[in-house]
């Protein structure tokens, strides 16, 4: 009963959304306005998904694999900015790239604030520690003992990385890639307070919604809102079809061990 | 290559291996015998060097363990299960420490092809471990532990799982192996008859600590403390 509730919940988020959002959907979509926040969006969230990856994977290497110092810091570090709301992210952002360092970085052509790099950036902030944590704990379920078997027949750390601990994690690292990915592309609290949002500059989807709602086009805010659901669930199929390919292997495994 | 234990001890959680002191001679056979959770993979993975003891020593031809990089240790070890690649081919398993030793691929696949011909693995050549039976399984680990010749082969109860039809098989794979290689060879078992049967002489460990060693021939002859003679119970 309480689960039927929760779904009905649930499901009339959707639901309103849908019902919402699909009347003026396709007409809406053809706007400039929403064809700029789209390609922001999916620019952004593409461009900080890969370098997620590229600074979680070897940090959740180093904190499952490595004697690094301070390991435990570094963990409640990261749950801490987990549980801080983004919006404070941000604001520390703001903080950080308003300060001579951040004057000094647009002088050098690099503006964070108020600039599509700082859209960047507020996901690397949001999005780093959520991968970090998720790449550790498949690291930490990874069996050691095949890198230190790969070891001993000759490969370098690096070379038992590469070929035995990033294959052994395949789905996990597909799955952190594709959540980073569709995080970046609702990312809003952060954004908004490094960047804000500007009209055809700094637009996002979700910076389009808030605009929307802001001059009261509810209509345009619930198409934006229905292209976000149909992102989302793309994403999300997208991991579940790595996940279904990952369990598939484990029954063959199994199926065969009872053979 | 001979083996040493210096007065090695180590605690792994809420285990603790006692001191162990223990010499293996260049071309032995040793098992090290024991019940579940006496602590027989500690110690075989501590010979492996996979992690330093808190205590002691293990030494290669009279150097630390710890102090040769694993892939310099001429050491193969085969796991009782999930040793095996998952994501390679049995083939690619196989030839998989060749290629992190910069072999060609025809040397890697006519070493391959010897290993599986010898072990009778060779229909399974582009399998996935998680298609295999045990046997089959264990073969491949052999085969792989033994691309690079090494000089001391460690096994990971390496029949428990088998049927017996598939032990008496992998019993005769593993003499040819010693008879062909050379190789000091260190097996982890809780049956006291294969110990009888393959090694020349017998650690028995108990709880945590190494209590006897013993000739391989005169393991279920000779006389032992109340501890062991428990343990042996079943021997007549």
């Amino acid at each position: 009963m309480t689960a039927l509730a929760v779904l009905l919940f649930i499901g009339s988020a959707v639901f309103v959304i849908a019902a919402d959002g699909l009347p003026g959907f396709w007409e809406h979509m053809k706007s400039e306005e929403l064809q700029f926040a789209l390609r922001m969006s999916l620019t952004t969230a593409t461009l900080s998904s890969v370098i997620v990856m590229l600074l979680a994977l070897p940090t959740a290497y180093a904190l499952t694999r490595t004697r690094m110092p301070f390991k435990g810091i570094f963990s409640l570090l990261i749950e801490l900015v987990l549980s801080v709301p983004y919006l404070l992210l941000g604001l520390s952002l703001l903080v950080m790239f308003s300060s001579p360092v951040g004057k000094w970085l647009k002088e050098c052509g690099f503006p964070v604030v108020f600039s599509p790099a700082g859209i960047v950036m507020a996901h690397l902030l949001v999005n780093l520690p959520y991968a970090v944590r998720l790449l550790k704990t498949a690291f930490e379920t990874s069996d050691r003992r095949q890198e230190f078997i790969a070891q001993t027949l000759g490969a370098s750390p690096f070379r038992s990385f590469l070929t035995i601990l990033l294959p052994s994690c395949r789905s996990s690292i597909i799955s952190t890639l594709i959540l980073s990915w569709s995080r970046g592309m609702g990312e809003f609290g952060a954004t908004l307070m490094l960047v804000g949002v500007t009209r055809m500059k700094t637009e996002t989807l979700p910076g389009s919604i808030y605009l929307s709602i802001s001059t009261g086009n509810n209509e345009a805010a619930m198409s934006t809102a229905m292209l976000m659901l149909l992102i989302s669930g793309l994403a999300m199929l997208l991991v579940q079809t790595a996940e279904k390919s990952e369990r598939r292997k484990t029954r063959e495994v199994r199926e065969s061990q009872w053979k | 290559m001979e083996i040493e234990i210096r007065n090695f001890t180590v605690r792994r959680g809420e285990f603790v291996l006692q001191p162990v002191s223990l010499t293996i001679r260049k071309g032995e056979i040793f098992a090290l015998l024991g019940r579940t959770g006496s602590g027989k993979t500690v110690l075989l993975e501590a010979i492996a060097g996979m992690f330093p003891g808190d205590k002691g020593e293990v030494l290669y031809d009279g150097v630390n363990v710890m102090e040769i990089p694993p892939c310099k240790r001429k050491m193969g070890i085969v796991y009782q299960n999930d040793g095996l690649f998952p994501h390679m081919k049995v083939e690619d398993n196989i030839s998989y420490g060749l290629r992190m030793h910069g072999y060609s691929k025809q040397e890697r696949k006519q070493t391959a092809e010897e290993l599986m011909d010898m072990l009778s693995i060779s229909h399974i050549r582009n399998q996935y471990p998680g298609t295999l039976s045990g046997g089959e399984k264990q073969r491949t680990a052999l085969a792989r532990a033994l691309a690079l010749r090494p000089e001391l082969l460690l096994l990971d109860e390496p029949f428990s799982a088998l049927d017996p039809a598939t032990k008496e098989v992998l019993y005769k794979n593993i003499m040819e192996i010693h008879r062909l290689f050379g190789c000091t060879i260190i097996f982890v078992t809780h049956d006291f008859k294969e110990a009888e049967l393959l090694s020349s002489e017998v650690g028995i460990l108990l709880e945590g600590e190494l209590l006897e060693v013993t000739e391989g021939k005169q393991l279920l002859k000779g006389s032992y403390s109340r501890k062991i003679e428990e343990f042996l119970g079943g021997r007549k």
